[in-house]
């Protein structure tokens, strides 16, 4: 079966500068998708692209099998909510939600019905009158996407749609989102570069650095198994540390920090023996003891830093050339002093391999 | 299959063009045109030659009048900055009510017609007027006339003007960080050394707008020194229109214009080697 | 220190005011010629006024040279300001600076061009003469207040229409002019005060048949100084206080007009809380 959305071999070029590289993407019908990536690293020019508002130097999109070239952005039947909003301020909540509706000339009678079903949706009945400016930031970002969803888009496209909303509001913005989008069912592409928006919101985040997708996987496989150095680093925390194996065959690896380690192999590439490799260590999956725990790999390091949160703590410390990462909860960082020695501890499962 | 870059680009190129195509071809009839018939009089009539520039340049008449207008005109600058500077500094000093009043003020006088204005000071200054009455009122005996002279036409002038030097200077001086004077206080600046240090050229940029605006405008005064200057002390727009009016001059009148507009630019383009021509009036 | 600058900025504001106020005691004087105190009190200026032809043709000719230089200048002006701010060209720097031009040139230079221009054309003493030669001043401040508009328009907005299905024709006549429209208003009134205020090219070319309330009033200072001018300053004075604070007023009766009570975001609170 084809895919819905379908992006193959997408290049885009200013000048010498290339934005983008050779990207290809396929989406599922109702499927949640997040570009994930730093500024600059191409995932609102993809989207641009697709949205029709730049060309592609080459490649090509199509969703359900239509080509998108040569389409104008009117044409191509995509909701976009944008970074600030783009209300109308000249326009009502209503008068907006019923826009697009406008231009595909629905009746006003018809059109405004709907419209107010939309904006219920949202969760804004009673708000209809307003305009964009007499309305709240979170109210205004409902309105946006009643407005891309009113007309029943084949996409959704939502471009850093939650960057202007203070933290709370955002969390709350989040779960709504999902929710009425769950509900419509309309395959959703969400550019953020805030990576717990892309964990707790995604079927399927796709990375992306330097005009190039560097993984696309569903969010606890990009956090739990990266594909790739940046990808490891970019999302979460993480303890990278340089090794080389020892054998690929029983999964064992010599670092010069922690000794001799047993990795996880599932899903691993293709590794040999005597391969320089990185071991990537989430910060969670180890354990501080002053007396080394059963059961457990360990080495010993000092305490460096500690970095206090109140529910948790960031334990930073030394062990020879190497800085490690611990995350400690909050009741047990008590005891700790910066200087300490103690140990640190984790199990064959924490310990992912990444190639060089 | 693939997406390429459409031939738009050589649509949009022209577009443009299209857009302003109807305006440059006004101008071009109804300013360029008529301010190159300016230059060809000044060579032609009534005869080809530079005669023109050789009387406007070298006789005394015209020099004088030049030189006035030149002097005029700086002094109404740097009297338009007297009364301005002190005045948006005390806007930015005030309470925010008193500066909205003051600002209404100054805005109603500036978008009231020149012309309205000069009759005003007129009124003001007149024989049977409020100042002569005032002077009267409290033991001069015989005021002199202060009407048609060098010192009337320059105080409305000064008022006439004075609108455009505030707005600079109290756009700029608001705009600055109230925490920059309150460092420099910290740091042992104060009275005229916080003044001459901070104040002075972080304002700098208001002054020098509001000046080159007062100064090139009154270049080309007509309305308020025709009006209400004396007729013995000229100012080079009247004598412009003087000579054309009166003697149908048109060579001689040109010559000048030439020269006026000439002296205008040199000043602009001065300014503007430093600051940028839209930054003057915006 | 503070005391002395207080009384300095006192005498300023009196200077500045004085000529704005003293227009108005002298309007409805009984006195012949300009005379202070005024002797008494009456409305015999204003009646003067609006029965005179020898004024009110003058006035009407000057709201409808203003009128005709504020749609031509706005036709001109417009898209000429579109291609400027929005696209990138060559020549792009010239046609800036011609735009501003006839801002630098004193008008006195203009009035001696057109005065042999139109004379040529034989548009000398006509209202459109008069419009052309206005319209020309106009476009600098009507270029640079449109300008500092379209500057300030987020073209997101653009794209989010272009996104919700409308062409580039919808999105101009839906989106770009309804949002613009307080930046054109303004504009235009900047175009038409200028035509309305001009008066030395007026001077020269506008004659009989088009003369313009500011050349009448210009004459009749210089000849005879008829106190009728300070009914006619009283009312444009009028007419600029009324403009100025005509803003403010319509805002606060639009805030005390019934405000409907505007619903509580309960919905809103309740997701809050699910969120927490």
């Amino acid at each position: 079966m084809k895919p819905y959305l379908q992006l193959s071999g997408v290049n885009k070029a200013f000048g010498d500068f290339v934005a983008l590289d050779d990207i290809n993407l396929d989406v599922e019908k109702g499927e949640f998708v997040t570009f994930l990536g730093p500024s600059g690293s191409g995932k609102t020019t993809t989207l641009m692209i697709i949205a029709g508002f730049e060309d592609a130097t080459h490649g090509a999109i199509t969703i359900e099998g239509q080509s998108l070239a040569g389409l104008a952005p009117q044409e191509r039947n995509i909701g976009i909510v944008f970074q600030n909003y783009a209300l109308f301020p000249h326009k009502t909540a209503e008068e907006n939600v019923f826009f697009p509706l406008q231009m595909r000339g629905v009746k006003k009678a018809e059109g405004l019905r709907k419209a107010a079903e939309m904006l219920e949706l949202v969760g804004l009945e009673g708000f209809a009158h307003r305009y964009p400016k007499e309305l709240s930031g979170g109210q205004q970002q409902r309105v946006a996407l009643a407005r891309a969803l009113v007309f029943e888009p084949d996409l959704l496209l939502l471009d850093e749609p939650l960057g202007a909303l203070d933290k709370n509001l955002r969390e709350a913005m989040q779960i709504e989102i999902k929710r009425i989008q769950k509900r419509l069912g309309v395959t959703t592409i969400f550019v953020t570069h805030d990576q717990t928006e892309a964990m707790s919101m995604s079927d399927r985040i796709v990375v992306f650095s330097d005009g190039t997708i560097e993984q696309a996987a569903p969010p606890l496989d990009v956090y739990h198994k990266p594909t790739t150095r940046f990808v490891a680093d970019f999302i979460g925390e993480s303890n990278l540390l340089d090794a080389t194996i020892r054998s690929a065959d029983e999964g064992l690896a010599d670092c010069p920090i922690l000794g001799q380690v047993a990795y996880r192999t599932e899903g691993q590439p293709r590794l040999h023996d005597g391969q320089e490799v990185a071991l990537l260590i989430r910060p969670e999956h180890l354990k501080l003891s002053r007396k080394p725990l059963e059961e457990c790999r360990h080495a010993s390091m000092t305490v460096e830093t500690i970095v206090n949160y109140g529910d948790n703590a960031l334990v930073i410390g030394r062990k020879d050339t190497a800085q490690i990462r611990v995350r400690v909860p909050g009741a047990d960082v008590v005891t700790l002093e910066e200087g300490d020695e103690c140990h640190v501890n984790w199990t064959d499962h924490a310990v992912f391999v990444l190639e060089h | 299959m693939a997406v390429t870059v459409s031939n738009l680009a050589g649509r949009k190129n022209l577009w443009p063009w299209l857009l302003l195509a109807p305006l440059a071809l006004y101008l071009a009839l109804f300013f360029l045109v008529p301010l190159g018939q300016v230059a060809m009089m000044s060579v032609t009539e009534p005869r080809v030659g530079l005669d023109n520039y050789e009387k406007v340049l070298t006789g005394t008449l015209y020099r004088r009048v030049f030189i006035n207008t030149f002097f005029t005109a700086a002094l109404v600058t740097v009297c338009c900055l007297l009364v301005g500077y002190p005045l948006a500094y005390l806007m930015n000093h005030t309470t925010e009510r008193r500066a909205m009043a003051i600002l209404l003020l100054i805005t109603m006088s500036f978008w009231t017609s020149f012309l309205v204005r000069t009759y005003a000071w007129m009124v003001l200054l007149g024989n049977n007027g409020p100042v002569i009455w005032l002077l009267a009122t409290i033991g001069f005996a015989d005021p002199p006339g202060i009407l048609f002279t060098r010192f009337s036409s320059t105080l409305a002038m000064v008022h006439i003007l004075a609108p455009y030097m505030i707005m600079n200077i109290y756009s700029v001086m608001k705009k600055i960080d109230p925490a920059l004077i309150r460092s420099a206080e910290s740091m042992g600046a104060y009275g005229t050394s916080l003044f001459r240090h901070v104040y002075l050229p972080l304002t700098a940029p208001g002054i020098a707008n509001g000046s080159v605006l007062v100064f090139v405008i009154c270049l080309g005064f007509y309305v308020t020194p025709v009006l209400l200057g004396s007729p013995t002390e000229q100012m080079a727009a009247g004598l412009i229109g003087h000579q054309i009016e009166q003697f149908l001059a048109f060579g001689l009148g040109s010559a000048m214009a030439i020269v006026l507009l000439i002296v205008t630019l040199i000043v602009l383009w001065i300014y503007s080697r430093r600051f940028g021509l839209d930054r003057l009036y915006g | 220190m503070d005391r002395l600058m207080r009384w300095i900025g006192i005498g300023i504001v009196i200077f500045i005011a004085a000529p704005l106020v003293i227009v108005v005691p002298m309007s409805f004087s009984t006195a012949a010629s300009l005379q202070f105190p005024p002797p008494g009190f009456s409305f015999g200026y204003y009646v003067q006024y609006f029965n005179d032809p020898t004024w009110l043709r003058p006035t009407f000719n000057s709201l409808f040279i203003g009128a005709m230089t504020t749609i031509l200048t706005m036709a001109l002006v417009v898209p000429a300001t579109f291609a400027l701010v929005r696209h990138k060209f060559w020549g792009k720097g010239v046609a800036n600076l011609m735009m501003m031009m006839p801002m630098a040139v004193p008008h006195i230079v203009m009035a001696v061009g057109y005065y042999s221009y139109f004379g040529s054309l034989r548009l000398v003493h006509s209202h459109l003469g008069v419009v052309l030669a206005h319209t020309c001043l106009s476009v600098p401040i009507t270029f640079l207040v449109l300008s500092a508009n379209l500057k300030g328009f987020d073209r997101t907005l653009e794209r989010a229409a272009r996104s919700l299905g409308a062409t580039p024709r919808q999105t101009f006549w839906y989106i770009t002019l309804p949002i613009l429209r307080p930046g054109l208003m303004i504009s235009a009134l900047f175009a038409f005060i200028q035509s309305f205020d001009e008066t030395v090219v007026a001077i020269f070319i506008s004659g009989r048949d088009a003369e313009t309330l500011p050349r009448r009033m210009f004459d009749s200072i210089r000849q005879e100084a008829d106190p009728v001018i300070a009914v006619i300053s009283t009312l444009l004075f009028l007419a600029v206080f009324l403009g100025l604070i005509a803003p403010h007023v319509l805002r606060m009766v639009r805030r005390s007009l019934v405000r409907v009570p505007l619903p509580k975001p309960k919905k809103m609170a309740a997701q809050h809380r699910e969120a927490a």
